[in-house]
């Protein structure tokens, strides 16, 4: 057998996790939360542009240098338009979505493409790629006999597999790849278990 | 740190910004007068004939002593908070070095690059792993682990991350005489096509 072998120890190559069927109801879904990197760069270098140019402008001015055009084409805009101009309620309108879009970006936490795994550790928390689901599952369903092609499509709640089987009874092949998927999905090990929706069809003619 | 920061950030200025909006809206669709809404007798913007910053206003602010020196500072603090936040994103958070406890009582510094690569080359040896990347994070005496596999193919993911954790991680939190070793793993695969077995 192999050369490092403990009392106890799983052999490295057959290392498997406990049954996750078997463990306690599971805890809230531990979804990573996005930095929302992007977001905050663009706001900082918008805040930091404005702020910078009146900085400048306003020490100039000081400084008793004339200030920049613009200072006062605003001031003057924003002394005669009236409220109801279309340009005044556009700007207001794109001011409020755009707050809206950041306030929507600061509490939700983005990321949708990780699904969260089960790691019963409280320190180790792990997420696994939607691709990366697909491919497995994908690769499960074409091992069986009969399947041509396998198309899945992982969403967070349902697992949505399409196959074309070319030889074999049609609804035989629909069990075997329910059966098999149904296994892969739970060996994926996430939280949370998504519904399994199989379909499984004869390949066009041609 | 960085992502409660920025969030709370990003929160605020959006509710700015809706709240800026909603009540140039609601002054210039009158709708304080249609909808009855009650407002406080400083509302600013009166009704669809109001303009955003009447120039009275305007000069009155001016008028105090205290208005420019305010304004500079101001836009002062607000530059540098804006650099500084700006900053944060860009930095590679990356740990330096972090302390080991050798287990004699003493302690030693290892490089944190080190300790990466020793950590991604076992996991890399995992099997069903093709690739590993690991980062550390976190701070000297508390360092975090960030860690990006890339799965091989028909590898299964629960097993891969148990034996991460049972292997590499249990070995670095050993070795470091860590007593917990918080981790982040993200698990990825490479497209490959699919092999046809029946």
């Amino acid at each position: 057998m192999t050369t490092a072998e403990r009392a106890g120890a799983p052999d490295p190559a057959e290392a498997v996790p406990p049954d996750p069927s078997l463990a306690d109801a599971p805890g809230p879904a531990r979804r990573f939360w996005s930095v929302r990197r992007l977001p905050a760069v663009l706001v900082a270098a918008a805040l930091l542009a404005a702020s910078g140019l009146t900085l400048y402008d306003v020490v100039a001015v000081r400084a008793h240098r004339t200030g920049m055009a613009w200072r006062r084409a605003l001031a003057h805009q924003l002394a005669t338009r009236h409220l109801d101009d279309p340009w005044v309620l556009a700007g207001a309108s794109l001011a409020l979505l755009l707050g809206l879009w950041l306030f929507v970006l600061a509490v939700t936490p983005g990321l949708r493409r990780l699904l969260p795994l089960r790691t019963d550790d409280p320190d180790v928390r792990a997420v696994l790629d939607r691709r990366a689901a697909a491919l497995v599952l994908r690769d499960r369903a074409m091992e069986v006999p009969g399947v041509r092609s396998v198309r899945v499509g992982v969403g967070r709640r349902v697992v949505r597999a399409r196959a074309q089987a070319h030889f074999r009874a049609l609804d035989e092949v629909r069990r075997d790849v329910d059966s098999v998927l149904t296994d892969a999905v739970r060996e994926l090990g996430l939280t949370r278990a998504p519904v399994l929706s199989v379909r499984v069809g004869r390949p066009p003619k041609g | 740190m960085l992502r409660t920061v920025n969030r709370v950030v990003l929160g605020l200025a959006g509710l700015l910004l809706v709240a800026l909006g909603a009540a140039v809206l609601t002054g210039g669709l009158d709708l304080v007068r249609r909808w009855h809404l009650p407002v406080p007798p400083e509302w600013p913007f009166d009704g669809p004939g109001d303009v955003l910053l009447p120039t009275a206003t305007r000069q009155h602010w001016r008028a105090h002593g205290w208005w420019w020196p305010a304004v500079v500072g101001g836009l002062a603090v607000l530059v540098l908070a804006a650099l500084a936040w700006l900053a944060a994103q860009l930095r590679p958070r990356r740990l330096r070095e972090t302390v080991v406890d050798c287990g004699d009582g003493d302690t030693a510094t290892v490089r944190g690059r080190g300790l990466e690569d020793a950590m991604a080359a076992e996991a890399a040896a995992l099997h069903g792993v093709d690739r590993a990347l690991v980062t550390l994070g976190g701070r000297r005496t508390a360092p975090a682990v960030r860690a990006v596999l890339t799965l091989a193919p028909h590898a299964g993911p629960a097993a891969v991350l148990y034996r991460l954790r049972t292997e590499v991680l249990r070995h670095a939190r050993t070795s470091a005489g860590l007593g917990r070793l918080p981790a982040e793993v993200r698990l990825r695969a490479v497209r490959h096509r699919a092999e046809r077995v029946g």
